[in-house]
């Protein structure tokens, strides 16, 4: 596959020799960089001990296959600028999604660097062979999500439209290419190194989150109108949407209509991406490697910044309620410090936050009379028992992060039993991101429902808290921020995550149905949990978590 | 076994699998002493050192440390023991503080005067200004410091150390070696293994060369010299080890720039 793609630039080797850069050498970077590529273990895959030979087919299949769903529902849009127009929206967004969720991987990958910028290579010749990477793994990923949708164009609309087709949605990754750069320029220039390292991170949870959103919001709108005679008004502002040059483009040429609009729809779609291409090789580029370089710099270009020694109001009273024994207070302070530090662990953890309130709030979005109404039931028990779904990520987050031969330490002090240690982590975790949000959770369902709430909504932390603890004393017992394949592993945290909601769910029915029977429930239920909490912090912990099972899965 | 031996290993063996690291190991070890744990690559130094740090759990043999068994009474033993590791992996980002003061903490020390000596100890090294700042901003010869530092917080009888030198700059070699022969004159006993052949024939009083898994050679330089007459201990090193035809390979590595 890597030869196929080398051999599409042979007919180009004049362009790029013009750009000044050497063809061989082009080439050559180029090949490793695909290699690369196509060895890194993805995300998506769910084998990461396995040397991946094909990442990028397979990479490429599973995106055909999410794009022949979106073809099959595009196949009902009858008029083609309505059609075209969100197979280029769809394109982009999946693009950005990408460049976005993948920054590292594709526009910031200095690693070859090390082994390329000693070599006798001219500076042209590797920015543009890093642009045709970048131009390349977009193109892939615009081709394999819009094959199904190239198809249902010649079927619908004719050969001719396709072709053209085709030809916009090149168009359409040289202006993405274009737009990625300026928005990691703006990014540049807002911060470098540590900071802007976390900036990237909250920027990509917020993108996660806002992803998630739109999907919500999008499957809603499709129940309510009538996809089959969509079509799409023209205004002003219309001409500025990029995604409409392209549909404008396609439908000027293919029905050989030149009015006024159309001809603005096609000026743009070809000035547009040339003028993007010749600003990025001109302007952007030579900036942007200046920039590459202080990254790799790191912060010792910028100031260090020195940690506050100080221990904050929320750690004493958190503190002073979760631990109680000695060997788990070392631990506590220690992730309570290193939670709020590690940045693969923040992002794995705070979409969550983010899903949660998407979850609770569509149903008020999208039917506001209903507020006044649902004071009167008793709904508010779900929504208390529904926020276990923040806890559902937090095992596994706590796993994750770069520190992967930094064990060492455990074993060589003496430690009895590695339990108090665990104990510690997870009360940490819990206490600082679950704690605070479940009070203003709380607090916002009783501005609804009353005070009468907060014996039941005790309960429900109790619960949550018999969760947060049994799932993270069952998954490997890994020290903390070892694992940087735990993240590669999050592709079945879905699925549990909705089985968290789901007992969830259970115990709130369990709860629901108590509290009919007779009112007196919460006396009860109080106390079993407690003592299920007693026993598997005073019991069970130390019978999972022994240096025998500790000892199998960490490396020292 | 005498009164005065700190560390005994009878008859050492591990293997990974099929492959056998460690092919029976005898050392007998007294106290005050610096002991230079060389061997080639491969030849079993960091597996020994982790064992004897109780790190690796799974071997065959006896290994008595101060008298105790390594495998009943390890917590014993770990807390008069300590370790530096071989690469200087530390979590990133914390402060050498916060993570000395977790180390302090797990030992159960006196938080006030793990705080003082990690101190004392970061403004020998001339990092006192860094105490505060994350690990993930320092150099490999700053985060060699810190482990250093963070191994000698509960004052320990015994010293194990994986290439220590590594990284550091000509002073703070020349400062290691310095505390290290102050600290066996304390009467602490220190293992180090190294690729430094210079500095090991300098500081140690007796020196153990491992060779595919087996003592090769064992004592002071000057013994050792007595029977191989060699000039120093690189030149032993290499002869001993068996790879004597290094002219013959530098002259075929010049041959294959030739052509």
């Amino acid at each position: 596959m890597i030869r196929f793609i080398l051999s599409l630039f042979v007919p180009f080797r004049w362009f790029i020799e013009k750009m000044g850069a050497d063809y061989n050498q082009f080439i050559r970077i180029l090949q490793l960089k695909l290699t690369l590529d196509n060895r890194r273990v993805k995300s998506l895959s769910r084998k990461p001990e396995n040397d991946q030979k094909n990442a990028l087919i397979l990479q490429s299949l599973i995106q055909a296959l999410v794009g022949i769903f979106f073809g099959l529902f595009l196949s009902m849009v009858k008029t083609p600028f309505t059609f075209y127009y969100f197979s280029h929206l769809f394109i982009m967004v999946m693009m950005a999604m990408t460049i976005i969720s993948e920054f590292t991987n594709i526009l910031f990958d200095t690693s070859e660097n090390v082994i390329i910028q000693p070599l006798p290579v001219k500076g042209n010749t590797i920015s543009l062979a890093r642009n045709a990477h970048v131009f390349i793994y977009l193109s892939l990923i615009a081709f394999s999500l819009s094959i199904a949708s190239i198809i249902v164009a010649f079927v619908k609309f004719g050969a001719l439209s396709g072709l053209i087709f085709i030809f916009t949605i090149i168009l359409n990754v040289l202006f993405t290419l274009f737009l990625a750069n300026i928005l990691y320029l703006g990014i540049f220039r807002i911060a470098t190194g540590e900071k802007l390292k976390n900036l990237l991170m909250y920027f990509q949870v917020f993108i996660a989150v806002l992803f998630m959103a739109g999907y919500q919001i999008g499957i809603k709108l499709v129940d309510k109108s009538n996809i089959m005679n969509m079509e799409l008004p023209v205004h002003w502002y219309t001409f500025l949407i990029p995604p409409a040059f392209f549909s404008g483009f396609i439908e000027g040429l293919s029905l050989n209509n030149w009015d006024v609009t159309h001809l603005i729809f096609i000026a743009e779609a070809l000035v547009i991406p040339v003028a993007a291409i010749y600003i990025t090789g001109k302007y952007l580029t030579p900036v942007f490697n200046r920039k590459l370089a202080d990254l790799e710099l790191g912060d010792r270009t910028s100031k260090v910044k020195t940690e506050s020694t100080g221990k904050s109001f929320l750690y004493r009273i958190m503190s002073s309620v979760f631990v109680h024994e000695k060997d788990e207070k070392a631990a506590f302070s220690l992730m309570w410090k290193m939670t709020g530090r590690e940045r693969l662990f923040k992002q794995t953890l705070l979409p969550s936050y983010g899903y949660f309130v998407i979850m609770m709030l569509l149903p008020f979005l999208s039917n506001p009379g209903k507020l006044n109404k649902i004071s009167e039931g008793d709904n508010y028990l779900f929504i208390l028992y529904f926020s276990v779904f923040v806890v559902a990520t937090l095992p596994r987050a706590l796993l994750t992060g770069a520190n992967q031969h930094a064990a060492w330490i455990f074993k060589s002090i003496p430690l009895r039993s590695p339990a108090g240690f665990f104990k510690g982590t997870i009360k940490a975790a819990f206490s600082k991101f679950f704690v605070p949000f479940y009070i203003i959770v709380v607090t916002g369902l009783c501005i609804i429902w009353g005070i009468k709430i907060i014996p039941d909504a005790i309960i429900a932390f109790l619960v949550i808290y018999l969760f947060a603890l049994l799932s993270y004393y069952f998954q490997d017992p890994l020290f903390p921020f070892v694992s940087d394949k735990a993240a590669a592993k999050a592709g079945g945290e879905t699925i549990k995550s909705l089985m968290f909601l789901i007992v969830g769910a259970a115990f709130a029915f369990l709860h629901k149905s108590l509290l009919h029977w007779f009112s007196f429930a919460n006396l009860i239920l109080i106390p079993v949990y407690v003592g299920l909490i007693y026993y598997v912090n005073k019991v069970m912990v130390y019978r999972k978590i022994r240096w025998k099972v500790v000892d199998r899965v960490n490396v020292y | 076994m005498n009164n005065q031996t700190i560390v005994s290993i009878r008859n050492l063996t591990k293997s990974y699998g099929e492959k056998e690291v460690l092919k029976g190991i005898n050392l007998e070890i007294t106290p005050g002493q610096i002991i230079g744990y060389i061997g080639p690559n491969g030849a079993g130094k960091s597996t020994t050192v982790k064992i004897l740090c109780g790190l690796i759990s799974e071997f065959s043999g006896e290994i008595e440390i101060f008298g105790k068994d390594l495998r009943k009474q390890t917590l014993e033993i770990k807390k008069q023991v300590g370790y530096i590791p071989e690469n200087a992996v530390l979590y990133e980002s914390l402060t050498p503080m916060e993570f000395m003061e977790f180390i302090g903490e797990m030992r159960s020390l006196n938080p006030e005067q793990t705080h003082k000596k990690a101190e004392a100890l970061m403004s020998i090294f001339e990092m006192k200004p860094n105490i505060n700042q994350r690990i993930s901003t320092f150099s490999k010869g700053m985060r060699q410091k810190v482990l250093i530092c963070s191994s000698l917080l509960h004052n320990p009888d015994l010293i194990f150390m994986d290439e220590p030198l590594s990284g550091l700059d000509a002073n703070s070699v020349i400062m290691v070696k310095e505390m290290l022969t102050h600290l066996a004159h304390d009467g602490k006993t220190i293992f180090y293994s190294s690729h430094l052949m210079d500095v090991v024939e300098k500081i140690s009083d007796r020196i153990i060369l491992i060779d595919q898994g087996t003592v090769i050679a064992d004592g002071s330089f000057s013994d050792l010299n007595k029977l191989t007459n060699d000039a120093n201990l690189e030149k032993m090193f290499t002869r001993l080890t068996g790879n004597t035809n290094h002219e013959e390979k530098a002259e075929a590595f010049i041959n294959a720039f030739e052509k």
